[in-house]
């Protein structure tokens, strides 16, 4: 019993790794936006399908596709930035909000929808398995536990590159205050799309090993951004531990509730947990007031 | 030229457009009947929708979550041989009271975060009516007693339209709608101001749930058949707010040019066209965010007259926060 509990645990935190680094994603591009790109999860989804068919065709280890669909899809985020958020960009605080809402939310729609005509596949899934680990009792999936030192290993380049870098300082700098860094001669309008994109290169790379534990269906875009917003929620906005973290409390919720309620229940969790959590605790898990 | 366009002509014309409408049922075939039915329908959501869509301007992408719960509320008390007056007033008290109970968590997140959250409670719906197999039937949906209502669901649906304009309309000139306002205008300024404005928040939630309920009970006693898609879809989800949007939130008047709007484009265009449904509101989506969040009415031509009519404000909002930036 004790065991399986904490199986289940371990799973809900290698399960947990990938949704902390793709809400990471979505944090940064909120922070240094101020736009909610709902169309998010929709990215992940788009990474995982091209991602499933640079596999096909070529047969590349996916963790291998996990880094060359990044240079690509920041230059889809870029263009996404350029060609629909830039355009809103300058305007006063409520209006950006209703403007973003339904760009983000309109092109989710027409993300899926198109999506969902032309896959041929309804449900896909990579088949790429490592032997399991057996270690004291307890099996780990070998599979799950590369790809969390992989994103462990994307997420502190991530980190190094926010923290000593030109163009991370700035992200960071517009995330504290946007005035400020606009007055300092931060050039944010640059800094944004190249966040976007960013921030939609880390959910399509985050997508890669999503389909290698998942099977992906193209309609699973905006449940996905809900769950990411959750983390955000919990881990505060543009920090990567806090973003990690609250994926992690997420992917053992879920595994908990899979386990004793059944699996059914457990897109249920995220969006429990939120509510919980705002009802209890406004300023989010890990914020300050 | 612009002189018959007065407020009390526009009510001629309003009362002459009802009567015509409840004339309808003689001539009409059940086809037409039909089609204004579901046109009254969204138009009762969407105009529920800008209550606090436009009036409180928090964005409520999940408005469709009381539509499902009327709907699926009225099914189950149907099946029940409750009669259908008190089944849809269960229905209603039980949606409202859903609605006050969420909006205590919902309220304490502003702007897109709220958006989201609502757009979230959406598919939490649909994984209880979708799991909780014995009550709601499941993924097969659920069907009540069948038997012709069609005519007089009709009606009923022309009165919680029309009850909804009304609604509608007296909400932006009563004190509490100025209240809604002044918060959709600036949070702080309206609680230094001694504007309650939790309460009133969660006040206008339940007001905007009610007609949505009444709606989707309206809607499944006529159509005898609801299931999860239909009740929380992304179509049904989406329609009220691409209406009100379209039309122009925060003014009666938009959400029915909106709603009126929409459905014609449906009749004509979509019967023609059989896929990307949902890629042509996605496109209608992005379309209005770039270029006229105002919506239809608030277009150079249309606005003037609007205010001629009396509605919309002196200062128009969205106007004035680009005079603001100036």
């Amino acid at each position: 019993m004790a065991s399986q509990f904490l199986q289940v645990v371990v799973g809900g935190i290698l399960l947990g790794g990938i949704y902390g680094f793709a809400a990471f994603g979505l944090s940064i591009t909120f922070g240094v936006l101020n736009i909610l790109n709902l169309a998010h999860g929709d990215f992940l989804m788009l990474g995982s399908l091209v991602g499933y068919s640079i596999f096909l065709s070529f047969g590349i280890n996916p963790f291998i596709i996990a880094i060359i669909i990044i240079p690509l899809f920041v230059v889809i985020g870029v263009g996404f930035y350029l060609l629909l958020l830039k355009p809103i960009s300058g305007k006063p605080p409520n209006q950006l909000l209703v403007a973003s809402v339904l760009i983000t939310l309109g092109a989710s729609i027409v993300i899926e929808d198109l999506t969902s005509f032309f896959w041929a596949h309804p449900i896909t899934g990579i088949d790429y398995s490592l032997p399991s680990l057996a270690l004291y009792g307890l099996v780990i999936s070998e599979t799950r536990l590369f790809i969390l030192l992989f994103l462990l290993i994307l997420a502190v380049s991530i980190q190094l590159y926010l923290q000593k870098t030109y163009m991370g300082k700035s992200i960071r700098a517009i995330t504290q205050c946007r005035g400020g860094a606009k007055l300092i001669g931060i050039p944010i309008s640059r800094i944004s799309a190249l966040t976007f994109g960013l921030g939609v290169a880390i959910a399509a790379s985050a997508g890669v090993f999503y389909i290698t534990l998942f099977t992906v269906t193209p309609v699973i875009g905006i449940p996905l951004t809900v769950k990411y917003m959750c983390i955000v929620v919990l881990g505060g906005l543009g920090s990567l531990t806090g973003s990690v973290i609250g994926g992690i409390v997420l992917g053992i919720a879920e595994s908990l509730t899979a386990y004793w309620f059944g699996a059914e229940w457990s897109p249920a969790v995220s969006f429990i947990l939120l509510i919980s959590i705002l009802t209890i605790k406004p300023e989010g898990l890990l914020g300050r007031k | 030229m612009m002189s018959w366009i007065q407020r009390k002509n526009l009510f001629l014309i309003a009362i002459l457009c009802l009567c015509v409408l409840a004339a309808l049922p003689l001539p009409a075939s059940s086809y037409v009947l039909m089609w204004v039915f579901l046109m009254a329908v969204y138009l009762t959501l969407a105009l529920s929708y800008d209550i606090v869509g436009g009036f409180l301007g928090y964005m409520n992408l999940g408005h469709s979550t009381s539509f499902g719960l009327g709907a699926y509320s009225t099914a189950i008390l149907l099946n029940h041989d409750f009669g259908l007056a008190l089944a849809l007033f269960l229905a209603i008290v039980f949606t409202a009271a859903f609605a006050a109970i969420v909006s205590y968590p919902f309220f304490r997140l502003r702007g897109a975060y709220f958006a989201l959250a609502t757009f979230g409670l959406i598919s939490l719906m649909e994984v209880f009516a979708t799991n909780l197999q014995h009550v709601t039937g499941g993924s097969g949906g659920i069907s009540t007693p069948p038997g012709d209502h069609m005519v007089p669901a009709y009606y009923l649906s022309l009165v919680a339209a029309s009850g909804t304009v009304i609604l509608s309309h007296l909400l932006g000139r009563s004190r509490f709608g100025l209240a809604l306002l002044s918060i959709r205008e600036d949070e702080e300024v309206a609680r230094s101001f001694g504007v309650p404005t939790f309460s009133c928040k969660s006040l206008s939630l339940v007001i905007s749930s009610v007609p949505a309920g009444l709606a989707g009970g309206i809607y499944v006693w006529n159509v005898t058949y609801i299931s999860p898609p239909a009740a929380f879809g992304l179509e049904i989800a989406l329609s009220p707010v691409v209406m009100a949007m379209l039309g122009g939130t925060g003014i009666t008047l938009g959400p029915l040019v909106g709603a009126v709007f929409i459905t014609l484009i449906q009749e004509l265009l979509w019967i023609k066209v059989a896929y990307f449904h949902v890629t042509i509101y996605g496109v209608l989506l992005v379309l209005l965010g770039l270029f006229m969040p105002g919506g239809i009415l608030r277009t150079r031509w249309l606005w003037p007259v609007v205010q001629r009519l009396g509605f919309g404000e002196k200062i128009d909002y969205f106007k004035k926060q680009e005079i603001l930036q100036r």
